[in-house]
């Protein structure tokens, strides 16, 4: 049995990803499942899939601990997860970067795949979605699934949702992905503390799991604690505003869904709080004088 | 894995499948069978079977009522008044949304209106959360449906074709409720055969009621009923549950002839044979089961595994007879009755009664908890110390912090 786990961020494609894998080796008489991370996932938000691949049917229905592979759809992830946390030794890494594996730290020397699936998805689909491109890059890396079954499992599925002609612009740049893909060894530096979680005994958990405000090991519970969960990397925009157009009506700090836009004086300017600001727009979208814009926040 | 005998076992004349959702399987199950009416209301992770009928319908692929309601409650009113005129109902629903239409559940099954509604098993809080747990189900447990629980999308999709012959056999005329595990299946793809229209069409012939409501032929249904007649009434609805037993095994054994398919009726077995202790479980923690009961028989140890299908009519009789030999037993529950365990646990040990072995809950995957190999390896080794009469606990919460094993 082949695993994957493939980390991207909410709105990026990762499930669709896993599930067109799912579908090119099925296509190739092999038998295989798909299933995302069973979490509430937004846009912008670190997601898991994963798939299962087999020449026997699967039976197992539990998630994926010890994958044979982790595709990572973006890599400001690196940053803040342990992407290849549970990954076999003699596992592989497809990872979207502009660099080369030498230069990606994962904080283990593994065998890497990498493809600036971004800049191939711009060009041919004329959007940053990279869930096509990098399953390009998985067949050259790993192997296991010919190229011709995923552009056909890619028409497939993308074909039947969004139409043959974006079924097939997918799969060219698929194909794109897995010419260009690099393949090498990754370098391993950085030392990746896995997140502390708070996990209390059943008698330790307050009565009826009623919280106030705590603070534990792992860091902060209760009222306030969200504090602690900065999202900035959410954002693939965020919003600058003009400060000479802005009328001070205040309909952004009405409406922002976060709380991120606070009156930092009596005159009641406005400051945006970006670590906590997923870059929605909303505010963008109330202001009736244009004076909010947004920008890219990554590229 | 020992495909031979394992019911699920594919075909040698297979027909191309389609990788889908256990939801997308449950929506085309319910077209396949030509249904009328769908009432519906949207609640995760049940959203996406509606969502592919609503599909359906607007694509013309399938004749019938979406009907977009206000309320669960609403949906179930309309599912019982829309079954009362002689229409074939689906809908589907999950936790908070099955909770809301309980009082309605009550106005089914006596009068006995043959809907059939998907459950995506979800914990029912508070606590809010929207993983898998029986705790939805179970409380419906006594409502007069008929309750199942699959372990794959291919047999959510089949069961949704049992499913309506055998609500509308007219020794059974109730409502049946198949539940698949939120997110494990609901959100996961496989593999699944989809049979053909003309077969499925060979295999349920279309309803034909005997009194509708139907103003040319005028007729009541569900009007107020003293005690005069309630006795009566339950115990017919009791006999229905009853009845209902033999139906699912024909039906069952009627579909596996027609589409190669044998889930084996009311409850499913794998490798017990020769087994010396058994587990029993209900959903997806019977497939991956499977893979541990292998993994144990190559260790020389004889363990087997009886898969619980429908939970009502309950299998007394089957499970009696299929443990006969057994010399202790573990139940798997999801779910908890705040009495000394899970719902399963109390009736496995009620439909036992008289015999001696000794007969061990194992609690694990409430909340959507993962249900691991490493676990399930557990319960058969606290059910194998009990068969060698040591002292174990009889209600075992796996995997939870603060209890040792």
């Amino acid at each position: 049995m082949f695993e994957v786990r493939f980390h991207g961020r909410g709105g990026q494609g990762a499930v669709m990803a896993a599930q067109t894998l799912a579908e090119a080796a099925v296509i190739e008489g092999n038998y295989a499942v798909a299933f995302p991370f069973f979490g509430a996932e937004r846009r912008g938000a670190p997601v898991l899939a994963f798939t299962r691949i087999d020449n026997k049917k699967i039976y197992s229905k539990t998630q994926v601990y010890a994958p044979d592979c982790v595709v990572v759809l973006d890599d400001t992830l690196l940053d803040t997860i342990d992407v290849v946390a549970g990954l076999k030794p003699e596992g592989i890494v497809v990872i979207n970067s502009k660099d080369k594996p030498e230069d990606i730290d994962l904080g283990k020397e593994l065998r890497t795949g990498a493809i600036n699936a971004t800049s191939v998805a711009l060009e041919i689909l004329k959007a940053p979605i990279t869930n096509t491109t990098i399953l390009g890059a998985f067949a050259k890396a790993t192997g296991i699934i010919k190229i011709e079954s995923l552009e056909e499992a890619i028409k497939r599925r993308f074909g039947e949702k969004l139409g043959a002609l974006v079924g097939e612009r997918n799969a060219l740049a698929a194909r794109t992905a897995f010419e260009k893909t690099v393949i090498g060894k990754s370098k391993g530096i950085k030392k990746l503390e896995p997140r502390k979680q708070w996990l209390p005994t059943y008698q330790e958990l307050p009565v009826g799991g009623a919280l106030v405000e705590g603070k534990t090991d792992a860091g902060l519970i209760g009222p306030g604690s969200f504090i602690e969960n900065k999202v900035m990397g959410w954002a693939t925009f965020r919003p600058l505003r003009d400060k000479e157009k802005c009328t001070m009506c205040l309909l952004c700090w009405f409406y922002c869904p976060e709380g991120t836009i606070v009156r930092i004086s009596d005159r009641g300017d406005l400051m945006t709080n970006y670590d906590y600001c997923k870059g929605c727009g909303v505010c963008a979208n109330e202001c009736p004088v244009d004076a909010i814009k947004m920008v890219r926040a990554r590229v | 894995m020992n495909p031979e005998t394992s019911p699920n076992s594919p075909r040698t004349h297979q027909q191309p499948k389609k990788v889908i959702t256990g939801d997308h399987a449950v929506a085309i199950g319910a077209k396949l069978c030509r249904v009328d009416v769908v009432p519906a209301y949207p609640i995760t992770p049940q959203t996406l079977i509606i969502e592919h009928i609503a599909d359906f319908v607007s694509d013309g692929e399938l004749d019938a009522k979406f009907l977009t309601m206000e309320s669960e409650h609403s949906v179930m009113s309309a599912a019982a008044a829309a079954s009362a005129s002689g229409a074939r109902v689906f809908t589907a629903t999950s936790s908070q949304g099955l909770a809301f239409m309980h009082e309605m559940l009550y106005a089914t099954a006596p009068l006995r209106l043959p809907v059939v509604m998907a459950n995506a098993s979800r914990t029912l809080g508070g606590p809010p959360g929207i993983w898998c747990e029986y705790n939805d189900s179970m409380g419906a447990r006594d409502s007069g449906w008929l309750q199942l629980y699959v372990e794959d999308n291919q047999e959510a999709l089949d069961m949704v074709i049992q499913c309506f012959r055998i609500a509308e056999d007219k020794r059974v005329l109730l409502p049946v409720m198949p539940c698949l595990d939120g997110f494990v299946l609901t959100h996961t793809v496989e593999p699944v055969e989809v049979p053909e229209q003309e077969e499925v069409d060979l295999f349920l012939p279309a309803y034909i009621p005997d009194i509708t409501l139907d103003p040319a032929r005028p007729s009541m249904i569900g009007t107020f009923m003293p005690a005069e007649y309630i006795m009566e009434l339950r115990r017919q609805t009791a006999g229905a549950m009853e009845s209902a037993k033999k139906a699912i095994g024909e039906i069952n054994d009627e579909f596996a002839r027609r589409f190669g398919r044998n889930y084996g009726g009311l409850i499913d077995t794998y490798r017990m044979e020769d087994a010396e202790i058994a587990l029993i479980t209900m959903g997806t923690v019977t497939s991956t089961s499977r893979d541990v009961v292998d993994e144990l028989r190559r260790e020389g140890r004889k363990v087997g595994l009886v898969k619980l299908r429908f939970f009502r009519p309950f299998p007394s009789e089957e499970l009696r007879k299929v443990l006969s030999g057994v010399s202790a037993v573990g139940v798997f529950d999801r779910s908890i009755s705040f009495q000394g365990g899970g719902q399963s646990y109390n009736e496995v040990r009620s439909a036992l009664f008289g015999m001696t072995i000794p007969i061990i809950n194992h609690l694990a995957g409430l909340g959507g908890r993962d249900v691991t190999r490493e676990q399930i390896m557990k319960m058969f080794e606290i059910t194998l110390k009990a068969a060698k009469g040591e002292k174990v606990n009889l209600v075992n919460w796996h995997n939870t912090r603060g209890e040792t094993l």
